[in-house]
């Protein structure tokens, strides 16, 4: 059962992601977004703001499959599988709206229970957060 | 020692980083097409790509938290996977500077380190050259 914050901030941590895809082969499980569930246990409590780039995180999607070497390489990160996890751990993951357009999307591609936001809205509420960082 | 060079279809020169990007997983996408198509392949590693084969990475990531049980290989694994199942088609090969600078002086005895002087035999040695990344 996931429970999200109605409202950005409210003395959570913020993080802001926007370099997106560092790596597959060489990361596959310890992402930005693996690291956000770490920080929303240590930090009590973490919002996920998704822009540029990362916004795409959020789309729905399939990663494609990966065979090198004559094997299935399975256990590459999926950021959708990922975020999956924060939602229902209870992290409030937003994206700005301008950056969907701007990579061709609509705010109907994205993942369930991710929101939007317009450009700006979650920078006027950092003093909201007990602390914001770059992920 | 003279070394023969291989001579192959084509020449990867990866300069990008891992961790940076998905440069390092389009790379060994475009090699193993490459090599499903019948072609050879070598690839010279500069920069930070030759962190890839250090030894002391081992066959596996460090353990996830969240899937303990989950085997994730390194890419040294990946590599050395990638040249047993390509015997004599695909050749992996490490800028000397580029490793010494790093301290990444321990590759796999797969991957054979050279001189940036003998580059240009490298790419004397295959028909076609690509360098994907920058430093």
């Amino acid at each position: 059962m996931s429970s999200h914050a109605a409202e950005p901030g409210q003395g959570r941590a913020l993080a802001i992601v926007e370099r997106a895809y560092r790596g597959a082969v060489e990361t596959q499980f310890s992402d930005a977004l693996y690291c956000a569930y770490l920080f929303h246990i240590h930090l009590g409590g973490l919002d996920l703001l998704l822009r540029g780039p990362a916004v795409t995180y959020a789309v729905r999607g399939a990663t494609p499959a990966l065979r090198l070497g004559g094997q299935d390489l399975h256990t590459v990160n999926d950021p959708r599988v990922n975020l999956a996890v924060l939602l229902d751990s209870g992290v409030g993951v937003w994206v700005e709206e301008p950056d969907l357009p701007a990579h061709g999307l609509s705010p109907a591609a994205l993942l369930p229970d991710v929101r939007t936001v317009p450009a700006g809205e979650i920078t006027a509420r950092w003093s909201a957060y007990r602390s914001v960082f770059y992920l | 020692m003279t070394r023969i060079l291989p001579h192959t279809d084509v020449l990867i020169t990866l300069m990008g980083a891992p961790h940076e990007s998905d440069l390092l997983t389009s790379a060994l996408r475009l090699t193993q097409a490459l090599l499903d198509r019948g072609a050879s392949v070598q690839v010279w590693a500069c920069g930070y790509a030759t962190m890839l084969t250090q030894r002391a990475l081992g066959d596996g990531k460090p353990r996830n938290l969240a899937a303990w049980s989950t085997e994730y290989p390194s890419t040294s694994l990946v590599v050395r996977r990638m040249l047993d199942a390509h015997p004599g088609r695909l050749h992996w090969f490490a800028c000397r500077f580029c490793s010494d600078d790093r301290g990444a002086v321990d590759h796999i005895p797969q991957v054979p380190v050279r001189a940036p002087a003998k580059y240009a035999e490298h790419v004397a040695a295959a028909a076609k050259t690509f360098h994907l990344g920058v430093m």
